[in-house]
């Protein structure tokens, strides 16, 4: 890490388009380092476009991304490909490499970025799996991994090199409430044992205000709500209070825009 | 009139960006000779696309070779040339069928699996995954399957050559009672080292390169969904075996043509 800013990730003015349709329009943040960052908001609001931004996959109209003070959006293939070994990021389908058993594919990133001897990689992967529990699951194919287990290799994976920066990808979604327990105190200890810089992407508010340090609420292209979870609760502001506590209707709308009910019904103009 | 016009122009377009991307693709993926580290995958995927088609390759070949000779025997039979059956089958399996019906079959049994493959781990968020975690996808999925598309098909090619004479050598000698002497010298006299055969292996390569290269771009590009991906196996067979075709005349154009 170079930059000495209290900010590891800083986005500004940063608009994203796709198709017509704006996805952000114009938004700023800021990730602070050694934290843990949520970023919330309903469905479709391009939580994980965000993240996809962040690590360089898709690049933005305009607006600037600095991670640890390099500019993301003026990279070339090989500076973004040596960059995101500082990345390690949980996908939400776990995204685990299903010809490779688990053991495999916990060692498949230091398989490719190190020179390890094999000793020395049996015993960090060892370590890792033991850091999610599942160190008697080694042998295992993805295949046979309930989802739970799944994500937890997925973790264990993306911590493999200990990076800087971790990224989850809406870590609870369709989680059984022992795994996602499990789940969010895996976050918070690895964020403490690790010093790594975490940002969370979820719409699961009660785990998520758990663990999170700081929250972001994106709705509409915009950052509707920002602040720690105990200020974002007491929020007044309605689109962020429906958000938190989960109304069905309110600022965000229940109804995809849409023509007049009787129109679509009875087939004559309201 | 205007609509058509610009119908054509979309569809020039979206070619031509597809064409494109496809060529980026391929450089991306082949810049660079593969390390020396990544030689074990290359062997891996020889496995897979190679030595997996080799059933299918062997079976095809004796029974060409088969039905050639008995085409030829019965045919050359009515001028009393039984013996020009060998030359004969040498000639159109070195030069046309063995490089051609090898690509083709190539390309159903090894180019599909391999779209089918790329595109699954696309649709699955593997490569993306990959990408996250600073492998490039292209040298380390894509790269090596093209290579090693690039060694089987001409090993498969000459296997193919190999197997299918023999079968026209059942066929002919064993069977119809074809005279070997005639058979054999025939073939030898009439069949030179570059001309045919060192012809014959270079289309080879050139289809490997196609069928390779159309395999692990819809593969690459294929919409993540059921459908796309459906669309994407059935695009590879379709694409490679057109363009095996009609390479096919264009490089036997160049290379015998005569004019």
């Amino acid at each position: 890490m170079t930059s000495d800013s209290d900010n590891l990730i800083e986005i500004e003015n940063l608009t994203f388009l796709r198709g017509e349709r704006k996805i952000f329009d114009d938004i700023s943040l800021t990730i602070p380092r050694g934290k843990i960052t949520a970023i919330m908001g309903p469905s479709g609001t391009g939580k994980t476009t965000l993240l996809r931004i962040i690590g360089g996959q898709i690049r933005p109209e305009s607006g600037n991304v600095k991670v640890d003070g390099q500019d993301i959006c003026s990279m070339n293939r090989q500076e973004l490909f040596s960059f995101r070994r500082n990345l390690g990021m949980l996908f939400q389908s776990s995204a685990l490499f299903t010809d490779l058993s688990v053991y495999e594919n916990v060692a498949f990133p230091m398989r490719v970025h190190t020179n390890l001897s094999e000793e020395l990689i049996r015993d960090l992967v060892m370590m890792k799996l033991n850091a999610v529990g599942l160190r008697g699951a080694r042998d295992l194919m993805p295949s046979e991994l309930s989802g739970g287990m799944a994500r937890r290799v997925a973790l264990a994976r993306a911590i493999a090199l200990d990076p800087d920066l971790l990224m989850y990808d809406e870590p609870f979604t369709g989680q059984d409430p022992i795994a996602m327990g499990v789940l969010v105190s895996l976050i918070r200890e690895l964020n403490n044992a690790l010093g790594t810089t975490s940002l969370l992407v979820s719409h699961d508010i009660h785990e998520t205000v758990s663990i999170a340090d700081r929250i972001y609420v994106i709705a509409d292209g915009k950052v509707i709500g920002a602040g720690s979870p105990e200020a974002l609760q007491a929020e007044p502001t309605a689109m962020v209070r429906q958000f938190m506590h989960g109304e069905p209707d309110g600022p965000v709308p229940f109804h995809y825009p849409a023509d007049d009910i009787a129109y679509d019904v009875l087939g004559e103009p309201g | 009139m205007l609509g058509v016009v610009r119908a054509l122009g979309i569809r020039a377009l979206d070619w031509l960006s597809t064409l494109g991307r496809a060529t980026i693709l391929w450089f991306n993926a082949m810049a660079g000779l593969p390390r020396w580290k990544d030689i074990s995958l290359v062997i891996k995927q020889i496995y897979n696309v190679g030595f997996l088609s080799l059933v299918i390759i062997v079976l095809s070949a004796f029974s060409i070779g088969a039905v050639l000779a008995l085409q030829f025997h019965t045919q050359l039979a009515r001028f009393g040339a039984q013996e020009a059956v060998g030359v004969g089958l040498a000639l159109v399996l070195l030069r046309e069928l063995g490089p051609v019906v090898t690509a083709l079959l190539f390309a159903g049994r090894a180019g599909s699996a391999l779209t089918a493959e790329i595109g699954l781990m696309k649709t699955t968020e593997q490569l993306s995954s990959m990408e996250m975690m600073g492998v490039d996808p292209l040298r380390r999925i894509v790269a090596p399957r093209i290579w090693a598309g690039l060694l089987s098909v001409p090993l498969l090619t000459a296997i193919f050559n190999m197997v299918a004479i023999y079968g026209g050598v059942v066929v002919a000698i064993d069977w119809l009672g074809a005279d070997p002497g005639g058979f054999w010298s025939g073939m030898q006299d009439g069949v030179e080292l570059w001309e045919d055969l060192g012809k014959g292996m270079v289309k080879s390569v050139v289809f490997a390169a196609l069928v390779t290269w159309v395999a692990v771009f819809q593969g690459y590009d294929c919409p993540p969904t059921a459908e796309g991906m459906s669309m994407a196996t059935t695009r590879t067979v379709v694409i490679s075996s057109v363009l095996i075709l009609a390479t096919d005349f264009l490089l036997t154009l160049v290379m015998y043509g005569d004019f």
